[in-house]
């Protein structure tokens, strides 16, 4: 089930098996049969852990969505609530608790397990309550960085962007650092720490704080990772809000990833042969899961869209020359080794049919005159074209009324390629979206400009121009089918946050020092001292491994674009990502907008 | 005796005296194959040699060096043990254990009674010397000496904290918020705090600073820890404990505490986050505050004005502007919107002001739709847009003829093709078709169905030949994409 945990560099699987492990000690300690209360949130990031049948050999035997009011009969002996330390929460479980019939069902243990952190201000509310004495075992499940794949780790908080950078609440950095602790337990201590940004220097700090408080002394593994990068989202804005035009990054970018999930309208994914009925079109949408395990995904995911159909019919010939096999198979020993195979290709042939009708869906809307038009813009925004007044295309978008995030990716995008925008610009910006979109919308975009994505531009000096050239953000001569540079996975502007990268691994941030004081928040470098004897001595041709940990989300297309890097055969660098949530553009900006709805009459 | 131990401690003595009958002895245990059990019974009787003169250490380390592989680690222990013992046989301790009782007793029991009699140089000693493990060992000792150190009245705090740190220093495994609770049970509450700075673990320190009731300190140090569930724990502890002025003082000076408060408040106590704005003079939150109000606390329009109207104040006085100016405009529009609420008795209130002239033009109302146009200042190129979209959902293309020739159209015609045909109107497309600039005609023509390769070869423009090129099929189009491919080879040959 998780051999694509191990197929990097580092082996996720042990991680995976630290969390399965502390979720069995816990639910041993609740003898007896068990149902559990779940915290809807959790469900997906759990799933990456265990599945039910790990559950079901514990002897859970019920699972429900936490709600409020009474709880569903269950004949069990426990009763255990999987939360995440939220007042709100704490309200429904002891609205649960309060209902329970006492004489019906006496003998029933409550138990609650907070994720990922106990929380003395939610324990104290279920005093306030009355229902803190109800509760048995109280206890917390540390599943800070939960393991995505062989190269990618994420806490998926969603709320992680704006509470740091909106709210000054810097819980899921505490959060973070405290999962970076348990990823120095098992994989050893990482000796070098760099950082950009407030929150970067923050997580540093309380890591270099943590481990003072570690009681056991000195970790004994020998290191597997050789440089922490810790960079604040704040620092490439910009990143997140262009289209991603990865194979993987369209996905999200048109259907939403969630958990290594896609949902997928069904039309396409019908049967051959018995579609033709036309009687039972299947409703429910599609469901797969995406991630290296399968074969051709990890051969296209990180490929530009415009490259990914040649595979897929080099692929398709390959395939179907491998079925045309049976005809030469004259013995029955050569008969018996097609047999043998058959299972495999024909894995290999429904991932292909599956990654084909993907594609074509894809290619609908990558082929669509408007999302030609909303690229060009982009593109414009990005190389530096007439980022100072306002946009055709955006007013005539605001005047068919188009989607407001797109509206506001569109924008935001602009303010940021252009160190913000002059009064002018920005205020009519605001007045059609307001007037089009409704004047409740005041809120988000004031949220928008606490956050740094809209901004006025404060002084007459444009700095984007200069990141842009310093950084080679911008490259004309792409090359989307062999890539060469970073820029592919957007078809010409390269992740300023995975140049950052680059540039640190070679030569070094000293040769961008002006940039780097241009780019919001400090940049640092620490390091951890290694107890003698683990000091690592690389083999000749060994590569680094650097973690990479974005603060505040990351987009595919940034992945793609460091996975580009960790195969680069003279790069000398391999890296793993670890977030606080993959985002992109549409949805990052939805968690930034304020919810106001007016009242019922 | 003839136990091969027995055997083994009479050939040493032999070798001591330096007589070949030690090799007889010694040949007499190795043939019958019982060296190692000898070097056992020898270590074993090592043990008790202070109780009776045995010598059984030394015939065992004669013994051992006649075998190959006899594992070392039980004559090592019980050598250990037997210096341990010895230390504690000193007349000044005193602790006269036999190797049995000592080993019943074990050494965690007899480390406790030497830290009860205060021996605890030796106890440190000892630990060292067995290596036990710091954790339960060097560690813990000293932990229970600063535990009785604390309780020395006659040296000042000064003076006990410092003795304490230089001994303890970071040794893994102190507590020192533990000692510090000694302290503070001893009623040196001073000392406890200077204990506490040497405390690396914040959880630690604050629930006892709250104890002692130093709520800032305790404050400080759940800041420090970056831990936002301790900081939450003091906030609130803090909130029952102090005056609200005092408490809004103490939060000013914490940025990180305020700002975590009011989320809370965000979500538990909207009125006290009012209050933090006040304090702070914030207007521009307090506005955006009025705003909230006008959607999630009031139902009725004259309250939903009102809280509006507070935020259109707080927005000037934040030096907002644009925000105060939109905030009026949304009044405006509120009112107006009851009024056709009331006169066209369907819903309007809370669209936006598109929608609601959007509306307006699907009824039929232009001259009201007209009248919001001009009183919101709704740029033209805007208005023709949506304009043009809600005749054509009405599918008035009466209507919306007489409109396309009212003035020049600011967005051109090809809006008007592309609505009509996405009306499946192409009778009215062909109308709007023939007026497009000739940029647009290619694309216009294309849309309404005509045969665009005359217009595409005019403008020598390859994107749009091929643009027609892809459109054609082979049945009927034939002689029309050879007609462009002619085309596009001439512009190739010049």
């Amino acid at each position: 089930m998780a051999a694509h945990l191990s197929s990097g560099r580092v082996n996720l699987t042990a991680l995976r098996e630290a969390g399965r492990r502390e979720l069995r000690e816990f639910l041993d300690k609740c003898a007896g049969s068990k149902a559990i209360v779940w915290d809807e949130y959790l469900t997906g990031p759990f799933g990456l852990i265990a599945q039910y049948s790990l559950l079901k050999e514990h002897e859970v035997e019920k699972m429900f969505t936490l709600k409020a009011g009474r709880l569903p009969p269950a004949d069990v002996k426990n009763i255990i609530f999987f939360v995440r330390p939220r007042l709100e929460l704490m309200d429904i479980i002891a609205e649960n608790v309060l209902s329970e019939d006492r004489v019906r069902s006496p003998l029933r243990d409550f138990h609650i397990l907070f994720v990922p952190r106990r929380s003395l201000l939610c324990e104290q509310r279920l005093k306030d309550q009355g229902v803190l004495g109800s509760f048995i075992h109280r206890e917390q499940y540390s599943l800070d960085l939960i393991p995505f794949d062989g190269d990618l780790l994420s806490m998926e908080s969603e709320s992680a962007f704006k509470e740091c950078y909106l709210e000054n609440d810097q819980t899921s950095l505490y959060h973070a650092a405290k999962g970076l602790m348990t990823l120095q337990a098992l994989y050893g201590t990482i000796p070098q720490i760099f950082g950009k940004g407030d929150c970067a220097r923050h997580v540093a700090n309380m890591m270099i704080r943590m481990k003072r408080e570690f009681p056991g002394g000195q970790n004994s593994i020998f290191p597997v990772f050789d440089t922490l990068l810790l960079l604040d989202r704040n620092v490439d804005l910009l990143s997140p809000l262009a289209t991603q035009l990865t194979y993987e990054g369209l996905i999200d970018e048109i259907y939403g990833i969630q958990n290594t999930y896609v949902k997928l309208p069904p039309e396409k994914f019908l049967p051959k042969k018995q579609g033709e009925g036309g009687k039972d079109l299947p409703t429910e949408p599609k469901k797969l899961q995406l991630n290296s395990a399968e074969e051709l995904y990890a051969e296209i995911r990180d490929k530009n869209f415009n490259a990914v159909g040649s595979v897929l019919s080099k692929k398709a010939k390959i395939i179907s020359a491998a079925f045309e096999e049976r005809h030469h198979a004259k013995t029955v020993g050569e008969i018996k080794q097609f047999v043998s195979q058959l299972p495999h290709m024909q894995a290999a042939r429904s991932s292909l049919a599956n990654h084909t009708s993907i594609a074509e869906l894809i290619k609908d809307i990558t082929t669509s005159e408007d999302f030609f038009d909303n690229l060009t813009v982009e593109q414009e925004f990005m190389s530096g074209i007439d980022t100072d007044k306002v946009n055709n295309y955006t007013e005539d978008c605001i005047a068919q009324k188009h989607p407001l995030i797109k509206i506001l990716r569109l924008v935001c995008l602009q303010s940021v390629c252009n160190s913000g925008l002059k009064q002018k610009v920005l205020d009519h910006y605001k007045r059609e979206i307001l007037q089009t979109y409704g004047y409740e919308h005041i809120l988000t975009l004031n949220n928008l400009e606490k956050a740094g994505l809209l901004k006025l531009q404060t002084s007459s000096r444009n700095n984007y121009p200069t990141i842009r050239k310093t950084m080679r953000l911008w490259m004309d001569d792409v090359n989307e089918q062999n890539p060469n540079d970073i820029s592919y996975v957007y078809s010409g502007y390269a992740p300023l946050s995975v140049r950052l990268a680059q540039l640190l691994a070679r030569p070094g941030w000293r040769s961008i020092e002006e940039v780097l004081k241009i780019l919001p928040g400090p940049h640092f470098e620490e390091r951890q001292q290694l107890p003698t004897g683990l000091q690592k001595k690389r083999q000749q041709g060994e590569n680094r491994i650097t973690l990479v940990f974005f603060l505040g989300g990351v987009t595919y297309a940034e992945i793609a674009a460091l996975r580009f890097l960790s195969q680069m055969e003279d790069g000398g660098t391999e890296y793993v990502i670890a977030t606080t949530k993959l985002i992109n553009g549409t949805n990052w900006i939805k968690s930034l907008m304020e919810k106001l709805e007016p009242p019922p009459f | 005796s003839m136990a091969p131990g027995a055997l083994l401690l009479e050939a040493q003595r032999e070798y001591e005296k330096e007589s070949q009958k030690a090799d007889e002895y010694l040949r007499e245990i190795k043939d019958q194959n019982l060296l190692s059990e000898a070097v056992r019974q020898c270590i074993e009787a090592a043990g008790y040699e202070h109780e009776q003169e045995v010598g059984g250490s030394g015939a065992a380390s004669f013994g051992k060096c006649f075998l190959d592989k006899f594992p070392p680690e039980s004559f090592v222990r019980t050598c250990r043990d037997l210096r341990v013992l010895n230390a504690i046989w000193d007349y000044q301790i005193g602790i006269p254990l036999t190797f049995a009782q000592y080993k019943q007793l074990t050494i965690e029991v007899l480390l406790d009674r030497l830290v009860l009699r205060r021996l605890y140089p030796l106890a440190i000693r000892i630990c060292e010397y067995l290596r036990l493990s710091e954790f339960q060992g060097v560690s813990r000792i000293l932990a229970h000496w600063a535990c009785y150190k604390v309780q020395q009245k006659d040296k000042s705090d000064e003076e006990v904290a410092h003795a304490i740190n230089q001994k303890l220093g970071d040794t893994p495994g102190i507590s020192y918020s533990e000692i510090a609770a000694r302290a503070y049970d001893c009623g040196r509450t001073e000392l406890a705090i200077k204990l506490l700075e040497y405390e690396p673990r914040s959880g630690e320190q604050v629930p006892l600073l709250l104890k002692m009731k130093k709520s800032q300190l305790a404050l400080n140090k759940a800041i420090e820890s970056g831990d936002t569930d301790l900081v939450y724990t003091v906030v609130l502890h803090l909130k029952n404990e102090l005056n609200r002025g005092t408490f809004f003082m103490t939060l000013q000076k914490q940025p990180v505490a305020l700002s975590l408060y009011r989320q809370f408040c965000k979500h538990q106590e909207l009125e006290t986050l009012k209050d933090l704005y006040n304090q702070d003079d914030d207007h521009q939150e307090l506005g955006n505050f009025h705003v909230h109000s006008s959607y999630s606390s009031e139902k009725r329009i004259e309250g939903r004005v009102a809280a509006l109207q507070n935020a259109v104040d707080e927005y000037y006085k934040a030096k907002n502007e644009f925000a105060a100016k939109a905030t009026e405009d949304q009044i405006k529009l509120l009112r107006m919107q009851r009024r056709l609420q009331d006169d066209l008795d369907k819903p309007y209130v809370d669209y936006s002001l598109h929608d609601t002239v959007y509306g307006l033009i699907l009824d039929g109302n232009h001259k009201r739709a007209e009248h919001l146009y001009r009183d919101f200042r709704v740029p033209d190129k805007r208005f023709w847009w949506l304009k043009i979209g809600a005749l054509a959902e009405r599918e008035d293309w009466e209507e919306m003829e007489k409109f396309s020739k009212s003035k020049k159209s600011p967005i051109g015609y090809l809006p008007f093709v592309e609505i009509c045909m996405k009306h499946h109107n192409r009778h009215e497309a062909r109308k709007y078709a023939a007026r497009v600039t000739p940029e647009q005609r290619v694309k216009a023509h294309i849309l309404v169905g005509y045969v665009a390769a005359d217009a595409a070869i005019e403008h020598k423009n390859e994107t749009e030949m091929n643009l027609v090129l892809s459109k054609c099929t082979a049945a009927t189009d034939s002689s029309v994409a050879e007609k462009i491919n002619r085309a596009k080879a001439q512009s190739l040959k010049k």
